[in-house]
C-alpha cells in the first residue's frame, strides 16, 4: 500500500493532492522551482525537495531530478496532477522502471489516446462515435466527392500536412463542393508541396461535453456522469458545470456507455475524461481522452460525492473500485469559476504580482480550490490560474446564484483578475437559459465586456478615500522629523525625493 | 486644508471639514459628505454612507499620490493633486515632454525579443519589444512614428511591472 507520495506539480492541484493524501494518512513530498518557495504546496507537504530554477523545463519537467527526488525521500508513489509530466508517456514508464508507482495510466494508454489518428481508429473499433469522415487522406476528387455526399454539408477540408489555416474549407452547400476542394487542395499544394486532403463533418454551434471516467486493473469501468465546458475562451476553458443543461436522461446514459467502452477498448486504469463534441441535436462525437486528472474535477466531487484524488490512489494500489455504477447519481448542480490572474480590459493578457489584500468566499455549499495568499507573489513562469471557486446548489437556479453570490465575496488586489468578467458570464441571459455553445463568448462579447458604472456618490467616496490616504502616508512624516530632528531629515528628504519622481 | 483628486477626467476639490473618530465630514466639488471611515487594514476601507456599506481597495502606484482604486463596481486611478504636484505640472506646461515616449512593462516578465536598437526609425504600430509572462508572449508596440533613443534592457532579462523598456523620441505633429 502506498505510504508515501510525491506530488510532481505545483499550485492549487499540488494542494489538492496533498489534502486528499492527508486524509488518507499518505505522507506527502513536496517538489519545488526557485520561484516557488513560498508557494502554498511547499508549506502544506510534509516534505519538500528543490528541484530547480524557475522555467518548468529545468524544474517541473526534469525526469530525472523527480525520480531522484521521490528515491532519495522514499516516495512508493507520484501523482503528477495535470499539465506538466501527467500524460508524458516517458515519464510514465520511467516510474514503473524504477519501481515507483505513477498514479495514472499505462504508457501504452496515454499513447494510444494521445495520438489523434490511432484515438479515432481505436474508437471506432470500440463503437464509439466519431466525427463523421475520412479516416485516411483523400487524393483523388473523385472519391472526395463521394465522401462528402456520403456525409452531407457542410464539411470541414482540411489539408493532411495544414497548419496555421491554410488548405482548409468550410463548405455549407453543396454546390461550393468542387471549387472548395480544388482550392483547398491547390493552397495545400502551394503552402506544403502535399496536396492530399481529409474530410471532416462540421459541427455548427458545438457543445463541448465530457465524462469522467474511473477504471480500475481487474476490468472495472464506470462513469461519473458529464461535465459541460462550452464557455471557453481560446480553447480555454472559462465556466464548467455539471449537469450540463442540455443532455436529456437518456442520452446521458448513453454517451456514459461509450465513455466506458472508450477507456475499456485501451485497458485504461485510473481516473480518465472522455471528450465529446456535441450538436444543437445531441449528436455526439468522440474527440479526445485526457489521461489524467482534470482541472475542472471538483465539479464532479461535489454533485456524485467522490473523491476522485482518493479513488486514484487506491485504483494506483491496485484495488478494485470502491463505486458501482448503479450506486452513483447526480445530487444537485455545480458550477466552476476559474480565477485567473489576468486582465480582461487588455485583452486577458496575464498579470503575474504581488497579491496585496484576498478575501475567499465560504458559506454553504462553498468550496474554494486556490493557492495563493496575502504577500504571495504569482511567479511569471507558470499558469495564470489561481483559484477555483466551486460552487453546489440544489437546483441550477440555485448554483448560479450562489456563484453570484460567492463571486461578490471573493476579492484579490494586487493583481488583475477576472473575476468581474466571471460575474457578467453568470448573468449573461444565455448563460442563465442554459442556452449557449463554445462560440458563448463572442455571441455575448459585448454584454461581458461591458464595464462597471460608478454614480456621482460613487465617484465622491472614491476620491475622499483615495486622500485619505495620501493624508495618512504623508503626514506621519512631519512629527517624526520633529521628535529626532537630525536623523529623520534625511527620511524626510528622502521621501520628498521619491515624491518627486 | 483642500486638494484637488483627479479620476479620469474629472477633477474635483475635496476639502476634509472635521475628523471625529471614525466619523468624517469631507466635501467634494460642495457637496457635504458625513460618513462612517473606517481603515479595515492597511489600503483598505469601510465606508458607512446614509447606512449604505462601500468597501473600496486601494494600490499604491508610483509613490503615494497615484491610486488603483477598486470600489467592486469599477477600477480606476486616481491622483490627489498637491501643492508639489501643482508646481511640477505649472513648470512641466510647454516642454512637451510627458514620457509618452516611453514603453514601460505593463506587467513583470522575460524579454523574448528586443527588435529595435538606439538610433532606428520605427513607424507607427511597429513592434519593439516582445515579453513572455505565463507561458503567453505580449508585442510592445510604437504608437506614433519616431526614433529609438534608448533600449533599456536585453533579450533574456527579467523586467518588472512598470519598467522602463524602450524610448522612443516620436516625431512632432506637424
Amino acid at each position: 500500500m502506498i505510504k508515501k507520495v510525491l506530488v510532481a506539480n505545483r499550485g492549487e492541484i499540488a494542494l489538492r493532492v496533498i489534502r486528499s493524501c492527508r486524509e488518507m494518512g499518505i505522507k506527502t513530498v513536496a517538489v519545488y522551482s526557485d520561484a516557488d518557495r513560498n508557494s502554498l504546496h511547499v508549506l502544506s507537504a510534509d516534505e519538500a525537495y528543490h528541484i530547480g530554477p524557475s522555467p518548468s523545463l529545468e524544474s517541473y519537467l526534469n525526469i530525472d531530478k523527480i525520480i531522484h527526488v521521490a528515491k532519495a525521500s522514499g516516495a512508493d508513489a507520484v501523482h503528477p496532477g495535470y499539465g506538466f509530466l501527467s500524460e508524458n508517456t516517458k515519464f510514465s514508464d520511467r516510474c514503473k522502471q524504477e519501481g515507483i508507482i505513477f498514479v495514472g495510466p499505462s504508457a501504452y494508454s496515454i499513447s494510444n489516446m494521445g495520438d489523434k489518428i490511432t484515438a479515432r481508429k481505436t474508437m471506432i473499433a470500440a463503437g464509439v462515435p466519431v466525427v463523421p469522415g475520412t479516416v485516411d487522406m483523400v487524393t483523388s476528387e473523385e472519391e472526395a466527392l463521394r465522401i462528402i455526399e456520403e456525409i452531407g454539408v457542410p464539411v470541414m477540408i482540411k489539408a493532411s500536412a495544414g497548419g496555421g489555416g491554410k488548405g482548409m474549407r468550410l463548405v455549407k452547400n453543396s454546390n461550393e463542393v468542387t471549387s472548395a476542394l480544388r482550392a483547398a487542395r491547390s493552397e495545400a499544394k502551394a503552402a506544403f508541396n502535399d496536396d492530399s486532403v481529409y474530410i471532416e463533418k462540421y459541427i455548427e454551434s458545438p457543445h463541448h461535453i465530457e465524462f469522467q471516467i474511473l477504471a480500475d486493473r481487474h476490468g472495472n469501468a464506470i462513469h461519473l456522469f458529464e461535465r459541460e465546458c462550452s464557455v471557453q475562451r481560446r480553447h480555454q476553458k472559462i465556466i464548467e458545470e455539471t449537469p450540463s443543461p442540455i443532455l436529456t436522461h437518456e442520452k446521458r446514459m448513453e454517451m456514459g456507455e461509450h465513455a466506458v467502452a472508450a477507456a475499456k477498448a485501451v485497458n485504461y486504469e485510473g481516473a480518465g475524461t472522455i471528450e465529446f463534441i456535441v450538436d444543437n441535436n445531441l449528436n455526439y462525437y468522440f474527440l479526445e481522452m485526457n489521461t489524467r486528472l482534470q482541472v475542472e474535477h471538483p465539479i464532479t466531487e461535489m454533485v456524485v460525492g467522490v473523491d476522485l484524488v482518493k479513488e486514484m490512489i487506491n485504483i494506483a494500489n491496485g484495488l478494485p473500485l470502491t463505486y458501482k455504477q448503479h450506486e452513483l447519481q447526480q445530487n444537485g448542480h455545480a458550477i466552476e469559476c476559474r480565477i485567473y490572474a489576468e486582465d480582461p480590459e487588455n485583452n486577458f493578457m496575464p498579470a503575474p504580482g504581488k497579491v496585496t489584500h484576498i478575501e475567499t468566499p465560504s458559506g454553504l455549499g462553498v468550496r474554494v480550490d486556490g493557492y495563493i495568499y496575502e504577500g504571495f507573489e504569482i511567479p511569471l513562469y507558470y499558469d495564470p490560474l489561481i483559484a477555483k471557486l466551486v460552487v453546489w446548489g440544489g437546483t441550477r437556479k440555485e448554483s448560479i446564484d450562489r456563484t453570484l453570490r460567492a463571486l461578490h465575496e471573493f476579492k484579490v488586489t494586487g493583481v488583475k483578475n477576472n473575476v468581474r468578467f466571471l460575474e457578467r458570464i453568470a448573468l449573461a441571459e444565455d448563460f442563465v437559459k442554459g442556452n449557449y455553445n463554445t462560440h458563448f463568448i463572442e455571441d455575448n462579447y459585448d454584454f461581458l465586456m461591458q464595464a462597471g458604472s460608478n454614480t456621482q456618490t460613487d465617484q465622491d467616496l472614491v476620491m475622499i478615500a483615495s486622500l485619505m490616504e495620501y493624508l495618512d502616508k504623508v503626514k506621519p512624516v512631519q512629527p517624526e522629523a520633529k521628535a529626532t530632528r537630525k536623523n529623520n531629515w534625511k527620511d524626510y528628504n528622502r521621501v520628498r525625493n521619491v515624491m518627486k519622481f | 486644508m483642500s486638494y484637488e483628486v483627479k479620476l479620469k477626467d474629472r477633477t474635483a476639490k475635496v476639502e476634509l471639514l472635521s475628523r471625529n473618530g471614525s466619523q468624517l465630514a469631507v466635501s467634494v466639488d460642495g457637496k457635504e459628505y458625513h460618513l462612517d471611515f473606517v481603515k479595515v487594514k492597511e489600503g483598505s476601507y469601510s465606508i458607512i454612507h446614509n447606512n449604505v456599506v462601500n468597501n473600496i481597495v486601494l494600490l499604491p502606484i508610483d509613490g503615494v499620490k497615484k491610486y488603483l482604486v477598486n470600489n467592486f463596481k469599477i477600477t480606476c486611478e486616481t491622483e490627489v493633486i498637491d501643492a508639489e504636484t501643482r508646481y511640477l505640472l505649472s513648470r512641466r506646461k510647454g516642454s512637451g515632454d510627458d514620457g509618452e515616449g516611453t514603453i514601460l512593462a505593463p506587467i513583470p516578465g522575460k524579454v523574448v525579443k528586443v527588435l529595435a536598437e538606439k538610433g532606428q526609425p520605427v513607424t507607427a504600430g511597429q513592434t519593439v519589444v516582445i515579453i513572455s509572462a505565463m507561458k503567453m508572449e505580449s508585442e510592445f508596440k510604437a504608437a506614433k512614428d519616431g526614433v529609438v533613443a534608448d533600449v533599456k534592457v536585453t533579450e533574456g532579462q527579467t523586467v518588472d511591472a512598470r519598467q522602463p523598456m524602450v524610448i522612443i523620441e516620436y516625431n512632432s505633429e506637424k
